[in-house]
């Protein structure tokens, strides 16, 4: 042996992994048998079909497949990951394609097929030409976007792409001047003075939350605000805006950790529920 | 003139077409059209992405490349997916025409795509997102450093928050009466104040300050300033 | 010299951490720990704007989500189609998320028509589906419906479905909601349809915790309601409940209020976990200076 060559790495063999799955799904089956056999009508799966029950168990192991990446990366993580990305994926292609294609694209361009073989109650235009020319548009543009999947002609894909981002940036031109920045700031402009209708006295707490507010927004669009250097009353303004931002981030952060904490307790449910069936 | 000039004109006339129909009800049409076809647009968009996945995995597998088997399950669960949807093997018939095999509902339940949706998908997207609350956690202990007097404005905000969204908050300042001059330390009243008052101002300035940049950036698109878009020797002019 | 607990602390496998988060949500869950909820302004103002609704109105429910959101937003889409329906609400129902579609079906199923079995398709409620194109598809149905739904997820064209024949933009329906998990969802909504016409209908939204901070500078004046997350969902359901108290099957909406036991245990731990850090970087500090 040649002292100088190095040892190749030892693979690792995931051997405990495989074992606590073998062993954590033998011990439910059995549990899940035993509370079959004492009592059926314990068992929710009694009032499921064999369909249901196989679906809840692949779920269970796909579930568990996922969280044993918490514990290290191993291949029936991988598994799953490639699970997910190859269904998704073709799942979008599926829902696209009747949801969009069918009712909107192969139904003015060939009605009768549509109407035989695809949506029966399908209705055709009462002007087939007028809808044939007018889907002749997408459809050629579709083709060329298609053209980014060829090495040499992907150049052509830019026009369907100029005309996407085109679109979208005059539907979005339009929709944040009105909603975003004029309501937005009919929205900040709160009153500054306050009473109460009915005792009609001064109602500190709306009039504070309106200053706050004003502040609020003042201060921290100061902040954002680059084209002049943050110093003296621009610069405490800027300051101010600062913390209004830290005490946003700060409550962002909470509502994030409670929604991430609800997505997992809703998996937790799943297993102990509907796979278990201890909950 | 093909790969500049051309996109810049589809830009700029689909751009100026949108902005019109906003305005004037004769051109209104015009703008309903061009969304129609941005839409269906998107459907095909599924379609590339899909064709693009196939042609990276299968790349991936010819060349043998490291991992190339889950490339394959990767390939295998795209087909199989894209079989039971878009041909509906196995599809519930459908009650009105039973005769017409595509008229048949491929989501049901009983149907194996809607079984992959329910058994397959949801869960692995469920539990993908689930994970993220482990990270949390762990980024919390790591990360989170109240070194400055800011840092302490962040936590001191984030454990309001987090403790007066559960039964916690009620119970440590529950005592408190509500009527009194503290009766705004209450933690139900605080997050209140925190979230329609601070965080909202906080919010509001940010997305008038994202609205702003939006606007800038699609009039330079649609007047062909900004060329980011096209793939060679674009850039601003 | 041996390192104090507090900085050893601080190196602490990550794994530690995993165990310690699941514990807390897993412990709370089997023992069913519950707490009362008291609804707060922003779930009351939600249930005062769909209470405001005339009886029988035609209402749109957008399903904006999916699956990885289920855990915060089926409890309130549960309770928001038990309210609508306890109204008498002709719903039609839509989806702008490619998995949002089944999400829907199984509220139908589960909520709509096991609650209120006098529910008749096309009649009472509908459902047009998915359609990609993301804004666009509201910014289409802003004026347009039946160009952007030529057919009904059935695929039977609109005009002979008897609720949606006459429907010919967003103007057409007397409140909105969306199910919001993040884009496209309630910020489009409000973009592209309650936009261009704010007073034709009373428009609220569901929404994660992660997306509530993005939506928060549109309530009140551009949408009337809002459900902040679980915590949300959990008061609402509450007041729902409390009005409308479902005929059977109570369990399947109060999944919102199931979830916040855990979640008292868990915010408490996060809440212990960043102090220890912040105690583990000041003993390390300390201990630094020392030397």
């Amino acid at each position: 042996m040649n002292p100088t060559t190095p040892h190749a790495p030892k693979r690792p063999t995931y051997r405990l992994l495989w074992i606590s799955i073998a062993v954590l799904f033998a011990s439910v089956f059995a549990f899940r048998t035993a509370i079959a056999a004492q009592d059926p009508a314990a068992d929710p799966a009694s009032i499921r079909s064999s369909w249901e029950v196989l679906g809840v168990w692949v779920a269970a192991f796909l579930t568990l497949g996922i969280f044993s990446f918490l514990y290290k990366d191993n291949p029936l993580y991988k598994v799953c990951e490639s699970l997910f990305v190859g269904t998704s994926a073709a799942y979008y292609m599926v829902n696209a394609f009747w949801t969009s294609l069918v009712p909107k694209l192969i139904a003015p361009l060939a009605p009768g097929f549509t109407k035989a073989y695809l949506l029966p109650d399908f209705i055709p235009s009462g002007e087939p030409w007028a809808a044939l020319a007018l889907a002749l548009v997408p459809l050629a543009l579709g083709v060329l976007l298609l053209c980014r999947l060829l090495p040499k002609a992907g150049w052509i894909s830019v026009w369907t792409l100029a005309f996407i981002i085109g679109t979208t940036a005059g539907m979005r031109l339009t929709a944040s001047i009105e909603s975003d920045i004029m309501a937005q700031a009919a929205a900040a402009s709160q009153p500054l003075y306050a009473v109460d209708p009915q005792t009609h006295s001064i109602d500190w707490a709306t009039m504070l939350a309106g200053v706050v507010g004003v502040v609020g927004v003042l201060s921290v669009l100061t902040y954002f605000f680059f084209s002049v250097e943050h110093k003296g009353a621009v610069g405490a303004t800027a300051r101010l805006g600062i913390w209004f931002l830290m005490i946003t981030f700060g409550a962002s952060f909470g509502l994030t950790v409670m929604g991430r904490i609800t997505l997992l307790s809703q998996r937790f449910e799943f297993l102990f529920k509907d796979w278990l069936g201890i909950l | 003139m093909l790969q500049r000039t051309i996109p810049i004109a589809i830009l700029s006339i689909s751009g100026i077409v949108l902005v019109l129909a906003y305005f004037s009800p004769f051109t209104q049409s015009w703008g309903e059209q061009a969304v129609d076809w941005f839409n269906i647009i998107a459907g095909i968009a599924y379609i590339l992405g899909g064709g693009n996945l196939l042609r990276v995995n299968l790349e991936k597998i010819s060349a043998q490349r490291p991992g190339w088997a889950y490339a394959a399950i990767t390939v295998a669960a795209f087909v199989a997916m894209l079989g039971f949807g878009l041909l509906k093997l196995g599809a519930v018939p459908s009650e009105k025409y039973p005769d017409v095999h595509f008229a048949g509902d491929y989501e049901s339940n009983s149907a194996p795509y809607g079984w992959m949706y329910w058994n397959v998908i949801s869960p692995l997207g469920a539990t993908m997102f689930a994970m993220l609350a482990f990270y949390v956690a762990s980024a919390a202990f790591r990360a989170f450093r109240a070194k400055n007097l800011e840092s302490v404005l962040l936590l001191g905000t984030a454990f309001i928050v987090l403790l007066s969204a559960t039964a916690a908050g009620a119970y440590l300042t529950g005592w408190i009466p509500a009527d009194s001059a503290v009766g705004f330390m209450r933690a139900e009243r605080l997050r209140t104040m925190i979230t329609e008052v601070v965080q909202t101002a906080g919010m509001r300035a940010i997305g008038i300050g994202i609205a702003i940049g939006v606007v800038a950036l699609s009039v330079r698109l649609i007047l062909g300033i900004d060329r980011s878009y096209l793939s060679k020797d674009g850039g601003a002019a | 010299m041996s390192e104090p607990l507090l900085v050893r602390l601080g190196r602490i496998d990550r794994r530690w951490i995993f165990l310690a988060m699941a514990l807390s949500i897993i412990v709370p869950m089997l023992l069913k720990v519950r707490f009362p909820e008291i609804p707060q302004p922003m779930a009351r103002a939600t249930f005062e704007a769909i209470e405001r609704v005339p009886e029988g109105s035609r209402v749109l429910i957008a399903f904006d989500y999916d699956p990885a959101s289920q855990g915060e937003l089926q409890p309130m889409a549960n309770a928001i189609v038990h309210h609508c329906a306890s109204r008498g609400h002709k719903m039609v129902f839509m989806t702008l998320w490619p998995f949002g579609g089944p999400l829907a079906e199984r509220t139908i199923d589960d909520i709509l028509l096991a609650y209120h079995p006098g529910y008749k398709y096309g009649i009472d409620y509908a459902e047009l589906g998915f359609q990609p194109g993301n804004e666009g598809v509201v910014k289409l149905m802003s004026t347009n419906i039946p160009k952007q739904f030529p057919t009904d997820k059935r695929g039977t064209p609109l005009a002979q479905v008897p609720l949606l024949a006459d429907l010919a933009d967003t103007t057409g329906f007397k409140l909105v909601v969306s199910i919001s998990a993040g884009y496209p969802g309630a910020k489009e909504w409000v973009q592209y349809a309650n936009g261009p016409a704010p007073e034709a209908f009373t428009f609220v939204s569901g929404t994660t915790g992660v997306q509530a901070a993005q939506l928060l500078p549109y309530y009140p004046a551009q949408m009337e309601g809002m459900l902040l997350a679980v915590k949300g969902a959990a008061e609402y359901e509450t007041i729902v409940e409390e009005k409308y108290p479902p005929p059977q099957h109570p369990e399947r909406i109060g999944d919102g209020r199931v979830r916040m036991g855990p979640q008292l245990v868990a915010h408490v731990l996060m809440i212990v976990l960043i102090v220890l850090g912040n105690l583990s970087m000041a003993a390390g500090r300390t201990r630094g200076g020392m030397r």
